[in-house]
């Protein structure tokens, strides 16, 4: 099915369209479906498109952790004030929720003094963690999630501190620098009372191809990157990502836990070794992400492959490879990773500064991330090339339903 | 997993869509009157004839926290009348505050002050108004308890069609400068009081005082306006 022309679906009603947003506040979810019901929309082909979406914010997850990655993320970490306590966070979740659903639904929020700037379908998310510090908060000691701990320091780490930490994360993203913008400046304004922000990364992805179609993506050295995921649908997804009741307190339940690594990747050198040096240190071809010796980039990677040299096709010390579940007793994560570019003057020269923040969803960070972080310090050879410069852990709320808000069984 | 929501056709509302999607989406909720919502910023219930109510969105209360005069506040909202006859809204009332007041916003000497809507805030039928900063207001004053940024406050709002809303309205900081909605109407006469002192930042405007004499023929909210 050809998407129909995006200008078509505009929202020419603005800010002046209280009656539609009003429907759609008093209706919660029904309001959603209005549309769709009035043209007869192919729901199969809007769920595989990766742009112009509206997601809604309510479910057992939230959004923006397995939905399709726009263009633009912002990844904001804040420090709560002294005086936020638990009674107060509670209340700025409370603020933000209704923020969120308002944007995420191209509305403005109340109060907001910029409304002609929402809009809908843009593919707005926004995404709410919680810091180790959160845990240590009278009345809350007993809710820390396990497995939410710092990632310990990695041979190959140069953390600096501007990157690390933070009490919580607001991960905004969607398709265009401006609306994320917007949602990012209205959520931070009214973090106001009860936060300062730490670090702000920003990232870009493009995640279509020229038919506009959904694909993997690329990170800046080129390569496909996110291959491995496991699918939304099955076991091993749901296994990697959501935390369990029999794991954790009962407020976490379907959430999942974050780990941000912000990785500086020295495109110079990467340029000066062959393109086959390339994939042989990634394990997957570069033209299509294909493992080395396949065909597809979802073939799976066959490790016990040899060359005509007898050698492994896929080598020992390739990423891909060492992060292979099969490599990892069964470990897996939920990557998504967002490029970050941006020049330095130094001197009177522009140096360009590159890399990924590379965003790790799991169940449990000592369980799954932490293992496979030391594997691959020890013998990936991309670590040649990359360096983590900030590391950063969040437990991910749960999703709410309408009329709850987010963290609710944490907080209230 | 998330829903997706699905595209909305970009009509600009007719009072007979707008009517429509009341009736798939409001009607439910009038159903079980003087229930609300907890969703924040969500309004409630009405509790009158849902055809041609007004709907009411974005609701949302200022905080006290930072203010100079903690004991007043203003509650805002967005207002849109889908009937074809103009309705007012003519008071309000919270438990919050001991006195609500609904103001307006007029031009005195050129300059744009606020004072008590005798006849209400009209919405004109098919039309929007905003009750912003800086525009009409509902005035919350007197009031009982200082009001935490991400709080809820419950406000009810009266309508000259004979309808009430209850509304669960979030606490949030004011982002605009204070004056732009400090600066009332001078409610004591002075010898300058036919070319006012401008108000100034460092000076707003003292003529919202809740016993200031232009305000005390009026009862405390919980006595109607007649109007």
């Amino acid at each position: 099915m050809t998407p129909p022309d995006p200008t078509s679906r505009r929202r020419v009603l603005g800010y002046l369209g209280a009656a539609a947003a009003g429907a759609a506040t008093a209706g919660g979810g029904v309001a959603y479906g209005l549309g769709a019901a009035n043209r007869g929309d192919d729901r199969a082909a809007e769920a595989r498109r990766a742009t112009h979406r509206a997601y809604a914010p309510h479910g057992d997850h939230q959004t923006g952790i397995v939905t399709p990655t726009p263009a633009v993320t912002e990844v904001i970490a804040l420090d709560l004030e002294p005086a936020t306590d638990r009674a107060a966070l509670a209340r700025l979740m409370r603020l933000w929720t209704g923020d969120i659903e308002s944007m995420m639904a191209g509305q403005p929020i109340p109060g907001d003094t910029a409304p002609e700037m929402a809009q809908s379908h843009v593919s707005l998310t926004v995404t709410v963690g919680f810091g180790p510090r959160v845990f240590a908060l009278p009345g809350l000691q007993a809710q820390r999630p396990v497995g939410l701990i710092d990632i310990p320091p990695m041979v190959h780490d140069r953390l600096d501190p501007q990157w690390n930490g933070g009490d919580l994360v607001v991960i905004v993203a969607a398709e265009d620098p401006t609306s994320v913008a917007y949602a990012s400046r209205r959520l931070v304004r009214d973090a106001e009372s009860f936060a300062r922000v730490r670090w702000v990364q920003q990232g870009s992805w493009r995640g279509t191809n020229s038919d506009r179609e959904p694909v993997t993506g690329r990170n800046l050295f080129g390569q496909v990157d996110g291959t491995g995921n496991p699918q939304p649908g099955t076991q091993e997804h749901d296994d990697t990502l959501w935390a369990r009741a029999e794991n954790v307190p009962a407020w976490f339940v379907g959430g999942t836990q974050l780990v941000v690594r912000r990785i500086e990747m020295n495109l110079d050198t990467w340029d000066q070794i062959t393109r086959n040096e390339q994939e042989r240190a990634i394990g997957r071809t570069l033209d299509t992400g294909a493992p080395l010796g396949k065909e597809r980039e979802h073939d799976e990677l066959d490790l016990a492959l040899t060359g005509p040299d007898g050698k492994p096709m896929i080598p020992m010390n390739a990423h891909a490879r060492l992060s292979h579940h099969s490599q990892l007793g069964g470990r897996r994560i939920f990557r998504r990773g967002v490029n970050y570019t941006y020049p330095r003057v130094v001197d009177g020269r522009m140096v360009p500064t590159s890399g990924l923040i590379f965003l790790s969803f799991q169940a449990d960070i000592a369980k799954q991330f932490v293992p496979m972080q030391k594997v691959l310090d020890a013998g990936d050879q991309l670590n040649d090339w990359t360096t983590a410069i900030g590391s950063a852990v969040f437990a991910m709320a749960p999703g709410w339903k309408p009329g709850e808000w987010v963290g609710q069984k944490l907080l209230r | 997993m998330p829903g997706v929501m699905t595209k909305t056709t970009p009509t600009l509302l007719s009072a007979p869509r707008l009517l429509l999607a009341l009736g798939l989406a409001a009607l439910p909720l009038a159903a079980c009157s003087n229930s609300t919502s907890a969703a924040p910023g969500a309004t409630a219930s009405a509790s009158a004839p849902a055809q041609a109510a007004i709907i009411v969105e974005k609701p949302w209360v200022r905080s006290t926290e930072g203010s100079k005069d903690t004991s007043m506040t203003a509650a805002f909202m967005n207002l849109t009348n889908p009937g074809d006859k103009d309705i007012s809204v003519t008071r309000a009332e919270s438990a919050v505050a001991g006195r609500v007041e609904v103001h307006e916003m007029v031009t005195v000497d050129g300059k744009m002050v606020m004072r008590e809507a005798k006849n209400g805030v009209v919405v004109k039928a098919g039309k929007h108004e905003h009750l912003a900063p800086g525009g009409p207001h509902i005035m919350l004053m007197q009031l009982k308890q200082p009001l935490k940024v991400g709080e809820e406050v419950t406000v009810t709002v009266h309508f000259s069609d004979g309808s009430q809303q209850v509304l669960k309205a979030p606490v949030k900081k004011f982002t605009e400068e204070q004056d732009t909605y400090h600066t009332h109407e001078a409610s004591t006469p002075t010898p300058q009081s036919s070319s006012p002192q401008p108000s100034t930042s460092s000076q707003p405007s003292t003529s919202l005082q809740p016993s200031a004499t232009p305000h005390d023929d009026h009862g405390p909210s919980a006595t109607p306006h007649k109007h």
